[in-house]
């Protein structure tokens, strides 16, 4: 990358100083840094803070004989706990894993499938892309939620699986549509055409001049379909029919379940914790999106100047 | 024109069985022997289920008998020998009906919502509507769900209790001719008050524009009255799980749309006709409504159509957690059984009703903007 980006107009420096101007994209950068750090800190917190009282914290098992449950935020437990005396902010950052796990395949196998349909199509026309138009067609009708919810009903797919899986549909769908309409347009550009009568061969055309200028309407693009992705592994987790996982999904509805079984008050703590984490974490994608969307616009970014 | 909606026709046509294709191949694939398993034990038993059902035939023998079948109108059998066209006519009216009043109000909304906040100048404001609506559309539905029925059900109860109607708890809506009145009534209402409202707002008739969608509504309330159907309506109307379905779908189409509208209107504002308007001294207001807004409204839409998938299946989540019958208890039922067919069917529903969105969708733009019609023939 380091020798061409001097021959390219807008290099990247210049794409991350606008990048980084969007205000959108670094609320959305902030808070999905913030649940980085809640998925991985949940051992180093049972290494140091929890060390003395590891049974107390345990996200399974652990319970807290001192109070009674659901409590409110306190000291001992910052997020309160759950109906059954399970510490919030244990099962919390314990139960982002296997949803960051689904953020991080879903945007892998999305932005992979979308980018090598959408450029090929863009890049071979004729009838392969007119197939290719009437593939994506197809796959845009069918939402991947729902395939989503069916695949994860035998309980063999894991998070990781089933993100693929989303990504495969989603990749094949509204991304290859996205990807492809900006191909044939950089495809019109006059850098190509120099590129090809200086003798570049297509395969050096495609990967030198048409992905980098895709790559970024690829993320805004996979970026927002990783929101489905996260709130269907939420539902799947909250129904308890996929692979067995403490998950967010689960915080929820043991919060919602355990309340009306043993009569106790809404466990608003727990309640709020696990809905929140997976819509703050759905919306630190969403943000990026949008804004990463309005940064890559060419309609708006030349003329604000 | 007329070959323009023809061959968008035909396209559709061709991706209509592109779809049950993938979602043939994908949902047996996903679960096979799910059934045969799920009733009997033994492997001699699976065996003899699934030789009983055709199941033991290649895949694609049973994918061609389908495609023939859904070709003739028929979506099939399902494995316990009701006619899945039979099942899912008796469920979809509910789910239809409320993703066409929800998706509507949502989108008036946010339309309305959009152009306000994309105009308005204050940091602070645009800052919090559109964290706002972010996380509206990222809402986790049994959350939202679980909040709407804990605040809500109180206000809908006494809303009830306006019209002489008592308490009900939630449960799915029954089916029958008054609900199919309610339904394609509350659709034409406000479809065409949507249509009456766009052509006052082109011929500049103002009072007409604002008068429509009453106008719509109390003709509605008017045919049930005549028709006699007026006590069972409302109280359709007023069942709690379908009011609380249609705030929910409400609450993150609107989000949905409104961030669309903002994002289409605000990279109209530097437009050079804008800059003109404002040389004229036309009003703020004016320019907004009239010159900025047509041109941001239609890729607007063209971008949430292609969201109704997403937003369907939310609202199949919302019916789930609500009991509300329709779609989802069919959906889910057939999930939890394996019940291959019934799921093939909902999935080829849902395509229908994404196509045929776009089939009208596509052929109103071509109407209005000539050029999309002669892209289409040209390509």
């Amino acid at each position: 990358m380091t020798d061409i980006s001097q021959y390219e107009i807008e290099g990247w420096a210049d794409t991350r100083k606008r990048v980084f101007k969007s205000k959108m994209v670094l609320a959305g950068l902030v808070v999905l840094g913030v649940f980085a750090v809640l998925t991985f800190i949940h051992p180093v917190l049972q290494a140091t803070v929890w060390s003395g009282k590891q049974s107390v914290y345990r996200p399974e098992t652990g319970h807290d004989t001192t109070i009674s449950h659901p409590s409110g935020p306190s000291i001992a437990h910052p997020l309160g706990t759950d109906p059954l005396g399970r510490d919030v902010l244990s099962i919390m950052t314990f139960g982002l894993r296997p949803t960051f796990l689904v953020a991080v395949s879903t945007a892998l196998s999305a932005g992979l499938v979308g980018l090598v349909a959408g450029t090929s199509a863009a890049f071979f026309k004729g009838r392969y892309d007119r197939a290719m138009t009437h593939v994506a067609d197809a796959f845009v009708l069918l939402p991947p939620p729902l395939i989503f919810l069916i695949a994860s009903k035998r309980g063999l797919l894991g998070p990781f699986e089933l993100g693929l899986l989303y990504g495969l549909f989603f990749g094949l769908g509204p991304a290859a549509i996205v990807v492809r309409s900006r191909a044939l347009s950089v495809m019109e550009k006059p850098f190509i055409d120099a590129a090809r009568s200086v003798g570049g061969s297509p395969r050096w055309i495609v990967t030198h001049h048409v992905v980098p200028h895709v790559i970024p309407h690829v993320a805004v693009i996979v970026l927002a379909g990783v929101v489905g992705a996260l709130i269907t592994q939420g539902f799947v987790e909250f129904l308890g029919i996929g692979e067995y996982r403490y998950g967010l999904g689960n915080l929820v509805y043991n919060a919602l379940t355990y309340q009306q079984a043993l009569g106790s008050g809404v466990a608003w703590s727990a309640l709020m914790s696990g809905a929140l984490a997976i819509s703050l974490l759905a919306s630190s994608f969403y943000m990026i999106s949008s804004g990463l969307r309005e940064v890559t616009d060419p309609r708006r970014s030349t003329r604000r100047a | 024109m007329v070959r323009f909606v023809l061959r968008r026709v035909l396209w559709a046509l061709v991706t209509l069985v592109l779809v049950i294709t993938i979602a043939f191949f994908a949902v047996n694939l996903l679960l096979p022997y799910d059934y045969a398993v799920n009733l009997g034990q033994r492997p001699r038993a699976i065996e003899a289920i699934r030789e009983q059902l055709g199941l033991d035939r290649p895949l694609v023998v049973q994918w061609l008998e389908y495609l023939w079948g859904f070709v003739r109108g028929d979506l099939g059998e399902s494995y316990d020998g009701n006619r899945v066209s039979t099942l899912v006519w008796s469920t979809i009216p509910t789910t239809v009906t409320i993703f066409a009043v929800g998706g509507i109000v949502a989108y008036l909304l946010g339309e309305w919502v959009g152009r306000v906040v994309a105009w308005n100048r204050n940091r602070y404001f645009t800052a919090a509507s559109s964290t706002g609506s972010v996380l509206l559309f990222t809402a986790f539905p049994p959350w939202l769900v679980f909040v709407l029925v804990y605040f809500g059900t109180e206000r809908v109860f006494q809303v009830r209790s306006w019209f002489g109607l008592g308490p009900k708890p939630y449960s799915p809506v029954p089916g029958g001719p008054a609900l199919q009145v309610v339904a394609i009534g509350l659709v034409i209402a406000f479809v065409g008050g949507i249509v009456l409202r766009s052509w006052a707002k082109r011929h500049a008739r103002r009072a007409l524009g604002w008068v429509a969608l009453p106008v719509g509504m109390a003709a509605f309330v008017a045919s049930l009255l005549a028709l006699g159907v007026w006590a069972e309506a409302i109280d359709l109307m007023l069942w709690p799980s379908a009011v609380m379905a249609t705030i929910g779908l409400v609450l993150i189409a609107f989000g949905e749309s409104m961030l669309v509208m903002r994002a289409g209107v605000s990279s109209e504002m530097t437009e050079d006709y804008v800059f003109t308007a404002r040389a004229k001294a036309l009003p703020e207001r004016l320019i907004r409504d009239r010159h900025v807004a047509p041109n941001a409204v239609l890729p607007a839409i063209s971008r949430l159509i292609t969201s109704v998938p997403y937003l369907l299946s939310g609202l199949i989540i919302i019916e789930r957690e609500l009991k509300l019958g329709g779609v989802a208890s069919l959906f889910f039922s057939a999930i939890e059984s394996g019940n291959v067919p019934i799921i093939i069917g909902i999935l080829a529903i849902v395509g229908i009703i994404g196509l045929v969105l776009r089939v009208v969708l596509d052929s109103i733009q071509a109407v209005i903007d000539p050029r999309i019609r002669i892209e289409g023939q040209m390509a």
